[in-house]
């Protein structure tokens, strides 16, 4: 029953299937033309033969995207292995497999964590196959998470555009406006104190979040000059952000407890907190831990430094990668494609909740609204969309996020210990993060 | 007594048949990882080419250069000092535990000691991860029934503060341990003749003084090993803070030198310094346990000495493999 | 806590017959079960001198604070097994609210085309075969260094000591890239493997075998022109039985309870063991918020029967402990 399944596509996706297939014909020289990592074992597949390639992913729900794959193309078998995301678990083995030279062929990989493999030589730069032809189906930034110097190493997947969940109920009944600058968002967070709430939390351990503040702001914490890395975390866009918080912190206007765990959920659930920064994927994480608040919550703009701007950021999200160590690249990058831009692939991930699609035909396939009744039939997605359209593209992840966040992180919790100020974390957080550059043999410069 | 040299040669050849499974087994899963921990802890990595990209990546000679990187970073010295401080408290704190329940247990005035035994020793059965997952829920502040029958009775306490976090973990391995070592000790009191008591008592001992003057000095073998396994759990402490960790701002990344380790070669990805981590610990390891063993005048090294001691399993907290 | 009760109920007699005989009884030839034979008349001897009705109060008082200390977080697990994820953090932990239990069990085994129970029979595997393999290699290695003289016995011997104190979290990491070049890493054997090593499960066979295996018996063996091998298979494990289920419970224990191996070694989660399984969940809740309330559900199905084996198995742990330790 599984026919070429080129056969039932419409055009579009003619279109990008044909490219593929044009790569994958292309490519007894694109192997050879491919950088390092691949070692000369890049194959192009014989007509008819069959192969498995191998994926590493934990996206609740991909398996369906995969089995529908599985279905039309009987020749490319893809075998899914859900890895365990925890505490970033996934990534460590992809190293070392990378290391011991039996890594998968195909990963899921965050944005941030993507230029961590490249130290290791462990992705594919996609442009020796062809992949710049489909730039343009990719919303611009998201495509540039994964562009480093002249190369492309990953197919972007989903984002996290940022947003302000509001219990519209609370502040309706307390008086307090819609926050639409960061003033009014410290005034607002006075006045649900008053009230006895809080209006949000810092968690000093969510580096992510953080990162996004510092995005909006203007920051710059990762860029490239030469063959150097510029490290600037110390930036001015930073330290007015870290300046702010640590003004909420120490009026105690905020909690200082980690979101999205325990306590945090109780304070959700019972209206102790009445606000959360959060992104896109952020609605079913609201609706299912505190159903009973169903109907009260409604998503706004992140707030403005200055009013009447619209600078946004992103928080999550993830490609597909593939690793240079596979035999079949041009297959692997087939899948990786459609994986990202078959309607049916992104219909099937976006019911599963994957996060804001990257493929721009994305916002047009599916209802992103899925909660719609916990926001009290609001079309939330709308603000994350028009967010997703602000993001800084000019934003790069360098090497080692993750060690970066744990920096911070232990920083931060230092400084709440009476440590000193948050201005005085970006100034460790920047000298630790140039040394751990060093260490792994990079050149590195403050920005 | 010296036997002709064919049986002995014939002795080697049979004691080689029935070592040799096990000993090719923990050569590759014990010395060989060992030797390749040693082996990587005097590499580093050596990078060429724009941005580490695209580059050769070469593993070069080091020296002593991540044993001295380790030792100078603060956050994993703190965290040694933190694991023996911990120690320090928690295995005297849990001995005492096990040997009071364990006399109780044995003494003649106590009922339902089956229950009671199964009840002490179920937490053991308990995973550590998964422990810690449950006492996570009972730490929490507005999520522990704990602490709210405590604030209803106006004490108000934080579980997680910065103060109060290691005595968290602490009790944590308590409950999970205490049961363990309870049942050793039972086992090396239920071997003591029933002869030295009914002695004792006829000279007019009471049962607290049987206790503490004949039954304590009977099982020191076994105070003295659990004493030990406790020492190589505490310093190999993992699962615990690592599950607590995102529940708290208390917990650091390197809060136990494990930890520390552990998120070198998971999170920032040096495979070199974790190594020179994981040997650091290794000795140290050794080093106390073999110190301590010293210290007491107890060697488990001779099958005659050791016989006097009570076998005691490997600590199986989260860490152990 | 009705498990617990109804577990300890058969065990009690046996305890009163004193350890040894229940497990050595069919292989007692000589020395093993002696001791145990002699050390516990004296509870049946008991009644004569009752103690005083004050000591047995305030003896078990402190007993029950103590089971009460063990056994709460049981009951705050067995509670939260049967709520919803929004009651998990919004209603009092040690009471009930909105119970619906069956319905949780089929929501944890059925999830994800019922990975659970794969994860289960996962454990079972890992436990099982490791634990059985673990404890016929370890009393091969005891029996060999306890009763054969060769050269560089006690060398051998130390190095699996020194290999009982070596911290595993710290040879995890080098293993797997180990595993991986041989091409072991995520398949079942890199679990299997090293847990069928027990340097503990060899110390203990030696100091037993050395004590509990006469030479004498096995030189009438010999003459009898029995080979080594069938001597060791029929005389020796035999003889060596008590400290045999003493190194497979702690085994399997330690197996089972054991994270670091497999999350190191697993990419696939098709392999995991299921406390791996159940971090993966939790890992993955911020965005399905059910699996919270999977988590603390599968945990406690979990917990369940290992909890049962430990109540059952107790006497066979004691058995092995006292023989080991006894013998003189």
């Amino acid at each position: 029953m599984s026919i070429d399944p080129r056969d039932d596509l419409g055009p579009g996706r003619r279109g990008l299937l044909g490219g593929a297939a044009a790569v994958a014909a292309g490519l007894g020289l694109a192997g050879c033309g491919s950088d390092g990592g691949g070692e000369g074992e890049h194959k192009a597949r014989r007509k008819g033969q069959k192969i498995t390639l191998t994926f590493w992913s934990w996206v609740p729900g991909i398996d369906k995207s995969v089995d529908l794959w599985n279905r039309e193309n009987p020749e490319v078998r893809i075998n899914l292995e859900k890895v365990s995301a925890v505490n970033g678990a996934q990534y460590a083995k992809m190293h070392a497999s990378i290391k011991a030279g039996n890594p998968p062929d195909l990963g899921q990989i965050e944005y941030p964590v993507v230029p961590s493999f490249l130290l290791d030589n462990g992705l594919l730069d996609l442009t020796a196959y062809g992949v710049e032809r489909h730039r343009g189906s990719f919303v611009g930034w998201q495509w540039q998470q994964s562009v480093f110097g002249k190369g492309v190493y990953a197919i972007p997947q989903a984002s996290g555009p940022m947003g302000l969940f509001i219990r519209r109920d609370l502040f309706d009944e307390w008086g307090i406006d819609t926050p639409r600058t960061w003033d009014d968002y410290e005034a607002a967070a006075k006045a649900v104190r008053k009230r006895g709430s809080w209006i949000e939390t810092f968690s000093t351990t969510n580096g992510n979040r953080f990162a996004g503040l510092a995005w909006q702001a203007g920051a710059r914490w990762f860029g490239t000059a030469g063959d150097t890395w510029t490290v600037g975390i110390d930036d001015e866009p930073t330290r007015k952000v870290a300046d702010f918080w640590d003004a909420l912190v120490r009026q105690k206007l905020v909690k200082t407890i980690p979101d999205r765990q325990n306590a945090w959920y109780k304070d959700i659930q019972t209206g102790r907190m009445a606000a959360w920064l959060g992104a896109s994927w952020g609605d079913a994480l609201l609706a299912g831990n505190a159903p009973k608040t169903a109907g009260k919550w409604r998503v706004v703009p992140m707030p403005q430094w200055r009013k009447g701007e619209a600078a946004y950021a992103n928080w999550g999200g993830s490609t597909t990668a593939v690793f240079s160590a596979t035999r079949y690249p041009a297959d692997a990058l087939a899948f990786a494609l459609w994986l990202n831009t078959d309607p049916r692939s992104v219909k099937l991930l976006i019911d599963g909740g994957y996060g804001f699609p990257s493929v721009k035909s994305g916002f047009d396939l599916a209802d992103l609204d899925v909660r719609k009744d916990f926001f009290g039939g609001q079309a939330y997605s709308e603000v994350f969309a028009e967010a997703g359209r602000g993001v800084d593209t000019s934003w790069q992840w360098g090497p080692a996020v993750d060690a970066l966040y744990q920096r911070l992180g232990d920083a931060f919790t230092a400084a709440l210990d009476g440590g000193g100020s948050f201005r005085s974390v970006l100034r460790k957080v920047q000298g630790q993060t140039i040394q751990d550059l060093k260490d792994k043999g990079l050149k590195v410069a403050a920005a | 007594m010296r036997r002709p040299t064919r049986t002995e040669a014939r002795a080697a050849r049979t004691a080689a048949l029935f070592l040799l499974p096990f000993l090719a087994l923990f050569a590759l899963c014990f010395l060989a990882p060992l030797g390749y921990a040693i082996q990587q802890s005097l590499l580093r990595v050596e990078r060429t080419g724009p941005l580490g990209l695209g580059g050769e990546t070469r593993e070069v000679w080091a020296g002593f250069a991540n044993y001295s990187h380790a030792l100078h970073d603060d956050g994993f010295t703190a965290g040694f000092a933190r694991v023996l401080l911990f120690g320090a408290v928690q295995i005297p704190v849990m001995i005492a535990f096990a040997t009071g329940l364990a006399l109780l247990l044995d003494a003649a005035s106590a009922r339902w000691v089956g229950f009671f035994r199964t009840a002490f020793f179920l937490p053991y059965g308990v995973p550590g991860v998964i422990a810690s997952i449950l006492w996570g829920f009972l730490y929490v502040p507005g999520i522990s029934p704990l602490h709210e029958m405590a604030h209803s009775v106006g004490w108000d306490i934080d579980f997680l503060s910065r103060d109060a976090v290691l005595w968290s973990i602490a009790n944590i391995v308590t409950w999970q341990f205490t049961g363990y070592n309870m049942l050793v000790l039972i086992a090396q009191l239920k071997a003591v003749p029933t002869e030295l008591y009914e002695a004792a008592r006829i000279d007019g001992a009471n049962a607290w003084q049987v206790a503490r003057y004949v039954k304590l000095p009977l099982i020191r073998p076994a105070l003295v090993l659990t004493t030990v396994f406790s020492l190589i759990g505490t310093l190999q402490l993992f699962a615990e803070p690592m599950v607590l960790r995102p529940l708290t701002n208390s917990i650091d990344s390197g809060y136990t030198p494990n930890l520390h380790a552990y998120n070198q070669a998971f999170t920032s990805d040096n495979q070199h310094i974790a190594a020179a981590e994981a040997v650091l610990l290794a000795l140290v390891a050794c080093v106390l346990s073999f110190g301590f063993l010293r210290l007491v005048g107890q060697r488990p090294r001779r099958p005659k000495a050791a016989r006097r001691g009570t076998p005691v399993r490997r600590r199986a907290r989260g860490g152990a493999r | 806590m009705s498990p617990v009760s109804t577990v300890t109920e058969p065990e009690e007699p046996g305890e009163r017959r004193g350890t040894g005989s229940t497990v050595s009884a069919p292989a007692a030839p000589p020395a093993p079960a002696r001791t145990g034979g002699t050390a516990k008349r004296r509870r049946a001897a008991g009644p004569a001198q009752e103690p005083p009705l004050a000591h047995r109060v305030i003896t078990v008082s402190l007993l029950a604070v103590a089971a009460v200390y063990f056994l709460v977080p049981v009951y705050w697990l067995a509670v939260s097994s049967t709520k919803s994820t929004s009651d998990l953090f919004g209603s009092f932990g040690f009471w009930f609210s909105h119970p619906h239990p069956i319905d949780n069990l089929r929501a944890v085994l059925s999830y994800d085309d019922g990975i659970y129970v794969r994860w289960f029979l996962n454990s079972l595997l890992y436990a099982g075969v490791g634990a059985v393999l673990a404890t016929l290699l370890s009393a091969a290695a005891g029996y060999a260094l306890a009763k054969f003289d060769f050269p560089g016995r006690e060398g051998v011997f130390n190095v699996v000591l020194a290999g009982v104190l070596l911290p595993g979290t710290a040879l995890a990491l080098p293993l797997y890239l180990l595993f991986s070049e041989l091409g072991l890493a995520n398949s079942y054997s890199a679990v299997l493997l090293p847990s069928m090593v027990s340097p503990f499960g060899a110390y203990l066979c030696r100091i037993y075998a050395a004590a509990a295996v006469p030479d004498s018996l096995l030189e009438a063996a010999r003459i009898d022109g029995a080979g080594e091998v069938r001597i060791f298979s029929t005389l020796g494990l035999r003889l060596m039985t008590p400290a045999l289920v003493t190194v497979f419970l702690f085994q399997f224990v330690h197996i089972w309870n054991n994270f670091f191996l497999p999350l190191v070694m697993l990419s696939d989660s098709d392999l995991y063991p299921i406390q791996l399984g159940l971090t993966s969940w939790q890992g993955y809740a911020d965005r399905q918020p059910e699996l919270y309330q999977y988590t603390v559900g599968g945990a406690f199905l979990s917990v369940l029967p290992l909890m049962i084996l430990m109540g059952v198995l107790q006497r066979y742990w004691r058995t092995g402990l006292t023989e080991g330790s006894v013998k003189s």
